[in-house]
C-alpha cells in the first residue's frame, strides 16, 4: 500500500470497515510512513475534538426565550383544539 | 435515536413535561444542523422554531413508525436548504454534488499539539472549529455533523439527509480530509 491508497481508505480504516487484508496492508504502511501516521492521528484527534468541543448550542438567554415561545404555542394548540 | 412511543403519547396529551423533554432532546441538535448549513445563528434559531411549530401541528397525525428525531432533522435540513437556495451566492455550493469534489489530498504533515485546557484557548479552539465547518461545502458539513458529531449511523444519516448510504460515506471521507487540512495549520503551530 502507498500513501495515496492509505488516504483513499482512511475513513474506512478509522471505521474498521475494511477487509482483513487491507487492514494488514494499511498497518504495514503506517508502521513505516511518518506522514500517513500524522494524517491518521490528526484526523482521529480532529473527530474527537469536534465531538467534545464542537457541539454548538443555542445561546442560553435566547434558548430560554425560544423555550417559552414554543411552550406557549404548544399549550395554545391544546386550548384551540378543545 | 431514543424510543419515541411514550414521548409521542405524552405530547398528544399536551403534557408540559413532554414538551420539556422534546425541547431538551432536540432543540440544540436541530440548531446545530441548521447553523452548520446556514452559518447564521439567528436564522438557525428561526428554523428551530419553525420546525417545532410544524411538528406540533402534526403530532396527532404522526405515525408511530416514524421517528421524531428523523422527522425533525429532515424538516430542519429542508428548511435550511430552502434558505440557502434564496441566497444567490450559496446556491452554487448547495448544488455541487459532493462526489464531484476532488478528494482533498493531505499537504500538512506536522503532528498536532495537545489542546491547552484554559478557558481562553478553549474559546479560541471552538472558534477555529466553527470557522472550519463554515468553510466547507454544505453537502459535506451536514454529513460530518450527523456522523461524527451527533454520532448517527450511516443509514440514519442517509435517511435524514435523503441521500444514499454510499453518498454518506463518500461525503464523510471528503469532509474529514478537508477539515483536517483546514485545521492543520492551527494545530501544528507551536504554543
Amino acid at each position: 500500500m502507498e500513501c495515496h491508497d492509505l488516504v483513499k481508505y482512511l475513513s474506512d480504516y478509522i471505521e474498521s470497515d475494511l477487509d482483513e487484508e487491507l487492514i494488514g496492508e494499511a498497518q504495514a504502511h503506517l508502521a513505516t510512513c511518518h506522514d500517513c501516521r500524522v494524517v491518521l492521528d490528526s484526523t482521529q484527534q480532529m473527530i474527537f475534538l469536534y465531538r467534545e468541543q464542537g457541539k454548538r448550542s443555542i445561546p442560553a438567554q435566547r434558548r430560554q426565550k425560544l423555550f417559552n415561545q414554543l411552550q406557549n404555542i404548544f399549550l395554545e394548540k391544546d386550548n384551540s383544539s378543545q | 435515536m431514543p424510543d419515541d412511543a411514550k414521548l409521542l403519547d405524552a405530547l398528544r396529551t399536551r403534557s408540559p413535561a413532554a414538551f420539556q423533554e422534546l425541547f431538551d432532546l432536540y432543540s440544540d441538535r436541530i440548531f446545530r444542523l441548521a447553523v452548520s448549513l446556514v452559518a447564521d445563528e439567528m436564522e438557525a434559531e428561526e428554523i428551530v422554531q419553525e420546525v417545532f411549530v410544524r411538528f406540533f401541528e402534526k403530532i396527532d397525525q404522526f405515525e408511530g413508525r416514524s421517528n421524531i428525531g428523523t422527522w425533525l432533522y429532515r424538516a430542519a435540513h429542508n428548511a435550511s436548504i430552502d434558505i440557502l437556495r434564496t441566497r444567490k451566492k450559496a446556491q452554487t455550493s448547495v448544488e455541487i454534488d459532493a462526489q464531484e469534489i476532488e478528494l482533498p489530498m493531505p499537504a500538512n504533515f506536522s503532528a498536532w499539539r495537545e489542546v491547552p485546557d484554559d478557558a481562553f484557548d478553549q474559546n479560541e479552539l471552538k472558534t477555529q472549529l466553527n470557522q472550519a465547518m463554515n468553510k466547507m461545502p454544505k453537502t459535506l458539513s451536514s454529513v460530518f455533523l450527523m456522523r461524527d458529531i451527533e454520532e448517527y449511523s450511516t443509514q440514519q444519516t442517509a435517511e435524514i439527509l435523503n441521500i444514499s448510504p454510499g453518498a454518506v460515506k463518500v461525503r464523510l471521507h471528503r469532509a474529514r480530509l478537508l477539515l483536517r487540512e483546514y485545521l492543520a495549520q492551527y494545530f501544528s503551530e507551536t504554543v
